[in-house]
């Protein structure tokens, strides 16, 4: 495989990794409606 | 309103003018039939969690695009404010929840809560995507017990499925003089 | 006489001792809580500079008159920092009311030149008077509620 090759695979991982760290951080951000817990 | 369009709102400051959180989590009593608190996250698109949260008594008000607070002192520590808004159950999530009869019926499920326009944050209902498709009201004090995977409701709710928010209002009344709340 | 912001915006400071030109209008700080021009701010970033309106002569339509260089000084407090930045400018703010509820944006401030106090705020096709503002900071314009219709 040449340079070129080489260049264009790493960055695509590089890509890969910085949109899976977006969607892991914005996934962290979701919020929900919760409901108390009961009281006894 | 719908709960879940208060997750995501700016937390602004009257007196600042300044977007000091973001809202994260709605957090409802479903035996007192409204809201206690919000769980906030920081501003900005990929930031964490935020350590403060939100109960009720220190809203100023929320509306269609921001919850309104009088500065940022009414953001509470953990520690400083009510259990039930600082520890929210992670597994009591109602969205989503299987909307069960005594009786054993699916209903439907839930999947947002409707808030009183102009209240402190009073919950009159539940919408549901009814069993057999569409969108479906039912009223609050239906719920006999809620958990992160179901809402179990007396046999009489199947009744009092609305298909609008007009009718849920006029709904609300009605189911509770049936179930001898009034 | 009145003015307002969007008219006084890029207007010349000159000093009223020596005639010098001292710079141009870039921001104009307001005290949201008094309802009144804090401070004139000129230039931007590293070179920019607050004058405060106690030491404006004169805030004329064709010129602020300053009463000497030693009226310019450097920003005191992160306040001042965000507003050197350009960060609290109100031309174009977003206008809540204190319900939360958008209302648009703030299209432009009248204001009195001899005391600095604040008149009626444009938003939109509304025009409402100063006694409205109760906040404004770097997300919003906080005006208080007086019965919008919702929608």
């Amino acid at each position: 495989m040449d340079a070129m090759n080489w260049l264009v695979l790493v960055l695509i991982v590089l890509l890969l990794a910085a949109l899976a760290f977006v969607v892991i951080r914005r996934r962290g951000r979701a919020g929900g409606v919760f409901a108390t817990k009961p009281k006894p | 309103m719908h709960a879940s369009q208060i997750n995501g709102l700016p937390v602004v400051t009257v007196q600042g003018g300044e977007d000091v959180a973001e809202v994260r989590d709605v957090i409802y009593s479903p035996e007192a039939g409204h809201l206690v608190g919000l769980t906030l996250n920081k501003r900005g698109f990929l930031a964490g969690r935020r350590r403060e949260v939100l109960p009720v008594a220190a809203i100023h008000a929320i509306g269609r695009d921001a919850v309104m607070v009088a500065d940022e002192s009414s953001l509470a520590l953990p520690e400083d404010a009510p259990d039930d808004v600082a520890h929210p159950g992670a597994d009591r999530n109602v969205v989503g929840d299987d909307v069960l009869t005594v009786g054993g019926v699916s209903l439907g499920t839930v999947r947002d809560l409707v808030l009183l326009v102009g209240s402190a944050g009073e919950v009159v209902g539940y919408e549901i995507e009814k069993a057999g498709g569409g969108r479906g009201y039912i009223p609050l004090p239906a719920q006999l017990a809620v958990s992160g995977s179901a809402l179990v409701v007396p046999d009489i709710t199947e009744e009092f499925v609305r298909d609008d928010l007009v009718g849920l209002g006029a709904a609300v009344d009605d189911f509770r003089a049936r179930l001898g709340l009034r | 006489m009145t003015d307002s912001f969007r008219q006084a915006a890029g207007r010349k400071l000159i000093s009223r001792t020596s005639a010098q030109d001292l710079g141009t209008v870039a921001h104009l700080l307001v005290d949201a809580q008094r309802r009144q021009i804090a401070a004139v701010v000129i230039g931007r970033g590293k070179k920019a500079r607050l004058v405060d309106w106690s030491q404006i002569s004169g805030f004329g339509p064709d010129a602020v008159m300053v009463s000497d260089e030693g009226a310019l000084r450097p920003p005191a407090d992160d306040r001042e920092r965000l507003a050197a930045d350009g960060k609290l400018e109100i031309l174009g703010q977003r206008a809540l009311t204190e319900l939360g509820n958008a209302m648009g944006t703030v299209d432009d401030v009248t204001f009195d030149t001899g005391t600095g106090a604040l008149v009626n705020l444009r938003v939109g096709d509304r025009e409402l008077p100063a006694a409205a503002m109760l906040g404004s900071g770097s997300y919003a314009v906080v005006l208080a509620d007086h019965g919008e219709p919702l929608t």
